[in-house]
């Protein structure tokens, strides 16, 4: 589903991604980990396409098409969704506005007719359970005076109503209390189908305890330096990311 | 809701002379290009117990120039008079304006006068957030508009709102990125 070949890039003049190579499948769930400033959250907004970053190398193939030649709203459109680290707050625009706005763009892009007021008002109800989502919430201006697990929520509620094939999230985890992370990693497993795939990027095994991926990667400095399994995200979090440093530099030597 | 010409000057005014009366102005005043618009009203409170409410919200885009004049004037004899003024200003990229001119004159120390001012921009965080939600550019920014605007565009007449709120989206299209 989704092809990174050798993908560099740069932001505010800084190289940031140093040749990364990942293969999702359909069905997949992929993990990301790595130290600050590794690169992670940048891999997220290269793939979303925040204006910001720059491709100088490299290519990904989304479905077998040219992702980086797309808008950020087309690739959107084909499918691939983004929970954000910081949602950002829209006062005046209401949730259920917005959505129905957001879920008929996608419609239109795949020929589809839009959706009528009282099967979308279904959907949405049926989506609210997944994230316990009060239907106050709903209504409310677009995370505006949530609080952070609120927002994250609303993320995923989002994620479950625009249905998308691929679905990066963005340390999802960072600024949630237990609770709101059951909460979170239950919407998530039951959105988890053969159709569609999922990257979690985070610095923590914990999420990983709910959300169990298929493969562990550790971005290091720009690159994917380790592949495995979910052991991988163990040894991690009882070794910590130094053994990766001394394990590249040992590398680095060896060159 | 104003459109603009090049230069507006424009203050709908009330005179609140009966006891008991109010007066309501809603106003959104787009300019954009090099507009430049200076509108606001005048309340002039001169009966007892009198009440005015001004909401304007001001909307900046290429090099317009938005400012809002109002006047808020209670009279001698104006016993137990109160105001309440918003005044909001969105900013549309960095080429624009907004000023804000808020008089008030009171001659009477029974009065309860309020003042509220806001200045946002558009951030490109929130085009962004709303562009990988599949949404355009232009899409998005009238998403946003509608929403700052809706306090006042809620109360025209339906079928007025409807035309207004397509009147802003046409006003404003090409004026993003």
């Amino acid at each position: 589903m989704l092809i990174i070949k050798n993908l560099h890039a740069e932001v505010e003049d800084k190289q940031i991604l140093k040749g990364i190579d990942l293969t999702v499948r359909a069905g997949e769930v992929h993990a990301i980990m790595g130290p600050n400033g590794s690169g992670k959250s940048s891999l997220a907004s290269v793939l979303a396409g925040r204006e910001s970053f720059h491709v100088t190398e490299g290519e990904v193939l989304f479905h077998g098409k040219d992702l980086l030649d797309m808008d950020p709203e087309v690739r959107a459109r084909e499918g691939l969704f983004l929970a954000f680290q910081y949602p950002i707050e829209i006062p005046g625009v209401s949730n259920v506005n917005f959505l129905k706005t957001a879920l008929g763009e996608i419609r239109a892009y795949r020929n589809l007719p839009p959706m009528d007021a009282k099967d979308f008002l279904k959907m949405s109800r049926e989506k609210q359970k997944l994230v316990e989502f009060d239907a106050q919430l709903v209504n409310r201006s677009l995370n505006e005076g949530f609080s952070g697990g609120e927002k994250k929520r609303n993320e995923i509620f989002q994620l479950a109503m625009l249905e998308p094939s691929l679905a990066i999230l963005d340390e999802t985890d960072s600024g949630l209390d237990i609770d709101a992370l059951r909460i979170v990693a239950q919407g998530v497993n039951k959105l988890r189908s053969a159709d569609n795939a999922f990257i979690i990027i985070t610095h923590y095994q914990r999420l990983l305890e709910y959300i169990i991926p298929d493969f562990v990667h550790v971005l290091y400095n720009g690159r994917i330096v380790k592949s495995g399994t979910k052991e991988l995200a163990l040894e991690l979090e009882e070794k910590g990311y130094d053994w990766l440093r001394e394990e590249s530099r040992e590398q680095a030597a060896t060159i | 809701m104003e459109t603009g010409s090049a230069i507006t000057w424009k203050y709908p005014s009330v005179i609140l002379q009966g006891d008991n009366s109010t007066g309501e102005f809603y106003s959104v005043a787009v300019t954009r290009n090099k507009q430049i618009a200076d509108t606001g009203t005048k309340m002039h409170h001169i009966g007892r117990n009198t009440r005015s409410r001004i909401i304007s919200k001001g909307i900046s885009a290429g090099q317009g120039q938005n400012s809002y004049r109002g006047l808020v004037q209670i009279g001698s004899k104006a016993d137990d008079a109160r105001n309440f003024t918003q005044c909001d200003s969105l900013l549309i990229g960095d080429q624009c304006g907004a000023h804000t001119f808020p008089y008030i004159e009171s001659k009477n120390n029974t009065a309860m006068v309020e003042h509220e001012a806001t200045t946002s921009k558009i951030g490109e965080d929130q085009i962004f957030y709303l562009n990988q939600r599949g949404i355009d550019s232009e899409k998005a920014v009238a998403l946003i508009i509608n929403g700052y605007a809706r306090e006042v565009l809620n109360q025209l007449p339906m079928e007025f709102a409807v035309e207004a709120q397509k009147l802003l989206s046409i006003t404003l299209e090409g004026s993003v990125g």
